[in-house]
């Protein structure tokens, strides 16, 4: 039987080809996140392996050698833990570090030097054990407060010169330094800008202290091991005065860093190759469908001749593992293709990865291999049972395949009730008063009526490609009748074809009512509550340094500027019960730059001398009342006691459920240098001077271009933009589920046409010209596409409200549905059924009439 | 052969009538060389308008693709073919077309209908795919005539093989076309249905005054013919007018014997 499967492959290899296609996209995905994620992996791991001392000894408090949150100083270490450290038994060498990735590196042109991809830009010293992982391009090492060495990717990317003065601007203030030399890294940097000063200068201008380090790199003596070499260092400092990590230990703490960045991605992409199988079920399922219904006359003979039941099984299980196996080969090629593309393409966002380091690991083919092929044989397995169920009697029927007209009532009750399931699902999460509940119902949700709709599909078909025709295929008069009837004939088929395309739509639809109500939303909500002019943050996070926020104070035409910083704390309520918080703590202006609601109290009244607010969630969660004292313990800071003062509405998403305290309160319990610097400023301006005044923050801000300016109107249309973009790129990734689908309809319609070559025949005979053919054929298509896509941005439409419905709860307030997207793709699909039904249309119209009416 | 030859030039166009459709040395061959295989040879033959004409012949004597040529479903290695006035072997696929559409009918063998289309609109197909409306009484009268009135919502799968039949000549007759061309059109019918639909051509032939060529080599259906056209070896060897399927089969019989012999 083996021959047999083998020999109907080949013989149909037109017909499998689209299948196999599908498989192979579906596994390159797989395998392409695999090998690309992993690839990242490597990069970081032998990045890590170079950067990381034999023993890093840092302060306790310091987070991995980050800063404090929000301060912009990094936590030090007294210069004599060097001299300390340098007497213990086994250490060969001790450099003291220095390194903040609280910089901007802009050049002469105020432009910001640093990465456009998330990678900080890292400022350090210069010290011999730098070499282990960088080398000296050109020019020489740093020296003297004028002097700075940059890395050569930076220098590259922006044309950067030995002796070019660039700045550098930190909490401190800002230095202006020429270029010394250019470090090169030897190994493959992923994206941070590195800059060097000496030892001398970077203490001063990064840590604002001589003498002190954020780390000291401590390197081992010979036939000294790393773990050794910790016990004996903690034996000498004690082991709790400060955080020693070896080697290992640094690395491990770096990939953690990275891995939760890569994770993200790496199950954002295998959700779409999950998609992108999902949807390939459905083509190898019609494929084979239709191969098996074509072939019945040659099984009935089969078994006629004496083939067993199970033997016919076992030759289409057969055929779709050979398929299986084919499809997944091409699928891992291309997978490993859409790594190296994918890298690429990361490095004209500014992320180096080098194809040296491309990482394929055993299991990453084997995984797409077994996916693939389990995924075809599961596929194939329905039609391959019904091949086994052929009586030999099929072999004396005539030939032609009658359409299945039997839509079944198994099926209609069993899609109703999935649906009605589903329905209920939906229902639920949108009365659900909990969004961890309601998401739960959600998911179930989208996933019932989302089989739902599949199983019932075909009887749908009946019933919408009927009312699709009337506006769109009744002008082309007996052709258009005689498309509707061939999309009508076979309501399973027609079914099956157009839930794949379904599938992607609906997805397409939801995100994009989410997204548009999220914009909607957001817009509503700083339309109501907003009263600031200006915002100034910084896209990525960074906290805005003094002297920012000095020239913003500065700026003529303003009425005021509000600092906004985030300072965590430990509050503790009456009832003992101790939570971990970042306090807002903002300027009294900030009640004039923002509309709260109250549940009781003023806004304003937040702000006065040892006073604080909460919010209402948490005011009754733990029983929290006006005039009721917190105590409040500020990292890096003293313990208050604070009166409640107001107790804000948490019925929105700005600022929801945030403790408001004044700069001035907090002033008293946290040291200046240890102050958390603002994340955001607010500004207003003056009466009547609101355009000129943009236009002079702007111009105040421009020598600090990491941060944003943005009016009201500018902030909206920023918001619109990002998730216009974060949109854009899930609809490129369902894309690929598309393809897979516009797939679905060519395999359909080419099947289609070589099932009814007599018929064609026989209409070409009596009068039906080419043209006529492939018009028919093309209408047939878009009417398939436009079932699909009227299901699919129906359901998905119905998730997407059932969603913000949900999400309301978090301040998702207003449903908006964008009904030029939704148009436009309803619209589109339509261009998908023509392109699909291009080559069938091509080849049916090629048919030889004579052929086509003697074929028997 | 000249004798044949002779005969069909005198009596094939019986000198007076007016002809629907005349081949001149038509020539179908297929390959070249030493694999060339010569289908119809040099064949000289006219359709009388308002006739019913068999074309008859063993296997492989070239009747069906005569046929084929004749209606534009085939093109012609040389030769000549009229339809009417129209000179056809030499019009691109899109006049072809068109003229299968409006002037020419066909009854097959089998799989005349479309499955998805009822019995009417089987009938109107052509004329739907012209755009044109249907004659309502012409439309009526055949329908009549070939005893349909009652299935015309029916699919092709609910009806037998003989209405399937029916409505197949009713398609070909609805448009009033010059000339229909049938290929074994009761091949698949036992003798009675094929008696049946046998009998609606001719009545169509006599009361509707249509032309009908059809294909056969059953010698009781060219017996409904007014004149069959004898074909061997891709040349017209004989023709008889008002057979008896016995004197038809008595002819084919000679044929066989002397195919045999030589």
């Amino acid at each position: 039987m083996l021959k047999t499967s083998r020999r109907n492959l080949v013989a149909h290899k037109g017909r499998m080809l689209l299948s196999a296609v599908a498989v192979m996209l579906s596994v390159a995905f797989v395998c392409g996140t695999l090998v690309f994620t992993d690839t990242m992996n490597t990069t970081f791991d032998k990045l890590f392996a170079v950067t990381g001392a034999d023993v890093t000894v840092s302060p306790k408090a310091a987070e991995d050698g980050d800063d404090l949150p929000g301060s912009g100083r990094p936590e030090v270490l007294a210069g004599s833990v060097l001299e300390q450290v340098r007497r213990v038994d086994g250490v060969a060498d001790v450099q003291g570090g220095v390194l903040s990735m609280s910089v901007t590196l802009v050049n002469g042109k105020n432009e910001n030097l640093g990465s456009t991809t998330g990678a900080p830009t890292i400022a350090a010293n210069w010290s011999a054990s730098e070499l282990k992982s960088m080398k000296i391009a050109s020019g020489r090492e740093p020296s003297g407060p004028g002097e700075m060495m940059v890395d050569a990717d930076t220098a590259r990317k922006h044309g950067l010169e030995l002796g070019q003065e660039l700045r550098a601007i930190t909490v401190i203030g800002d230095v202006r330094a020429r270029i010394s030399g250019i470090a090169a890294f030897t190994v493959t940097n992923p994206g941070a800008a590195v800059v060097y000063f000496d030892t001398a200068t970077a203490q001063e201008k990064l840590l604002g202290a001589p003498g002190v380090f954020t780390h000291v790199a401590v390197t081992a003596a010979d036939g000294v091991g790393d773990e050794q070499l910790k016990r004996n260092v903690a034996a000498a400092v004690g082991a709790d005065t400060y955080k020693l990590q070896t080697a290992k230990e640094s690395a491990d703490a770096g990939r953690k860093d990275v891995a939760s960045f890569l994770n993200v991605m790496k199950y954002v992409m295998l959700g779409f190759a999950g998609i992108a199988f999902l949807v390939g079920i459905f083509l190898i399922f019609n494929t084979f469908s239709m191969l098996v219904a074509q072939r019945t006359r040659e099984i009935g003979l089969m078994r006629a001749i004496g083939a067993e039941s199970g033997q016919v099984l076992k030759s289409v299980v057969v055929e779709a593992l050979l398929l299986g196996v084919i499809g997944s080969a091409l699928g891992i090629g291309a997978g490993i293709g859409l790594a190296v593309g994918l890298m690429e393409l990361m490095g004209r966002m500014g992320m180096n990865l080098s194809t040296d380091d491309l990482t394929v690991v055993w299991t990453t083919p084997v995984t797409g291999l077994v996916l693939g092929v389990v995924v075809t044989v599961v596929s194939a397995f329905v039609p391959a049972r019904r091949a086994g169920k052929v009586s030999p009697m099929a072999a004396l029927r005539d030939a032609g395949t009658p359409g299945d007209r039997k839509a079944g009532r198994i099926r209609a009750v069993l899609g109703l009730v999935l649906t009605g399931a589903g329905a209920a699902g939906l229902a639920l999460a949108v009365t659900a008063d909990r969004a961890a509940a309601g998401s739960a119902w959600l998911g179930l949700g989208v996933v019932f009526t989302l089989i739902g709709f599949v199983v019932i599909g075909p009887l749908l078909a009946g019933i919408v490609v009927r009312v699709l025709s009337a506006p769109v295929l009744r002008p082309f008069g007996a052709v258009g009748r005689l498309a509707e009837r061939n999309a009508l004939r076979n309501p399973r088929r027609t079914g099956a074809t157009a839930a794949a395309l379904m599938i992607g739509l609906a997805l397409v639809a939801c995100l994009s009512v989410v997204g548009s109500s999220m914009v909607a939303s957001a817009t509503d909500e700083l339309d109501r509550s907003v009263g600031a002019d200006y915002i100034v943050q910084s896209p990525a996070g960074q906290p805005v340094v003094p002297q920012a926020e000095q020239a913003l104070r500065a700026t003529a035409g303003l009425d005021h500027v509000t600092a906004y910083r985030g300072v965590p704390a430990k509050v503790t309520a009456p009832n003992g019960r101790t939570v971990d918080e970042e306090v807002s703590v903002t300027d009294p202006s900030y009640a004039q730059d923002v509309r709260r609601k109250m549940t009781a109290g003023e806004h304003p009244q937040a702000y006065g001398a040892g006073a604080m607010s909460v919010g209402s969630l948490y005011a009754a969660e733990h029983g929290v009342k006006v005039g009721d004292e917190l105590t409040v313990a500020f990292t890096g800071g003293k313990t208050a006691r604070l009166k409640v003062a107001a107790i804000t509405s948490d019925d929105g998403n700005l600022d929801k459920g945030v403790m408001y305290v004044s700069t001035a309160t907090a002033g008293q319990y946290v040291p200046a240098d240890r102050m958390p610097r603002p994340f955001m400023l607010l500004a207003k301006a003056a009466d009547g001077k609101a355009e000129p005044a943009y236009a002079a923050v702007k111009a105040a801000l421009a020598p600090y271009p990491q941060y944003q300016v943005l009016n009201q109107t500018d902030y909206k249309e920023n918001l619109k933009d990002q998730v216009g973009q974060l949109l854009n790129m899930v609809y490129g990734l369902l894309g690929l589920a598309i393809v897979v689908a516009v797939l679905g309809v060519v395999n359909t319609l080419a099947l289609s046409v070589v099932e009814r070559t007599r018929e064609i025949g026989l209409m070409r005979a009596i009068g039906l010209s080419r043209r006529q053919l492939r018009r028919m054929i093309r209408l047939e298509s878009v009417v398939i596409a436009l079932f699909g896509a009227l299901l699919g941005l129906g359901l998905g439409m119905g998730w997407g409200a059932a969603a913000q419905q949900l999400l309301a709860l978090e301040g998702l307030k207003v449903l908006e549905i964008p009904w030029p997207t939704i148009i436009g793709v309803f619209a589109a699909s339509a261009f998908v059924g023509l392109f699909a039904a291009l080559v069938p249309a091509f080849r049916a119209g090629r048919m030889n009439v004579l052929d086509a009416i003697a074929g028997d | 052969m000249t004798t044949a030859m002779t005969e069909t030039r005198h009596g094939g166009t019986g000198g007076h009538e007016a002809v629907a459709a005349r081949a001149r040395q038509v020539v179908k061959a297929y390959g070249s060389g030493e694999t060339r295989v010569v289908a119809l040879d040099h064949v000289d033959v006219d359709i009388v308008r308002g006739r019913f004409t068999a074309i008859m012949g063993p296997s492989g004597s070239g009747k069906s693709t005569l046929m084929h040529c004749l209606a534009g479903l085939d093109t012609v290695t040389s030769g000549e073919i009229h339809l009417d006035d129209t000179e056809i072997t030499r019009l691109k696929d899109k006049k072809l077309t068109q003229l299968r559409r409006d002037r020419i009918g066909f009854i097959f063998q089998a799989f005349n209908l479309l499955p998805t289309l009822n019995a009417l609109e089987n009938i109107t197909l052509p004329m739907d795919i012209a755009g044109r409306k249907p004659d309502r009484e012409w439309l009526e009268r055949v329908v009549e005539t070939v005893g349909l009135a009652g299935r015309l919502k029916h699919r092709p799968t609910e009806l037998s093989g003989g209405q399937q039949q029916r409505v197949a000549v009713a398609r070909a007759l609805a448009a009033r076309p010059q000339i229909i061309f049938g290929d074994e059109p009761t091949g698949n019918l036992d003798s009675r249905a094929g008696a049946e639909v046998l009998g609606f051509l001719r009545r169509s032939v006599d009361e509707l005054g249509q032309t009908i060529v059809m294909v056969t080599h059953d010698p009781v259906a060219a017996s409904y013919a007014d004149r069959v056209v004898f074909l061997a070896d891709g040349r017209i060897v004989d023709e008889m007018h008002a057979p008896s399927a016995d004197q038809v089969l008595d002819r084919m019989k000679d044929f066989d014997a002397r195919g045999r012999t030589s």
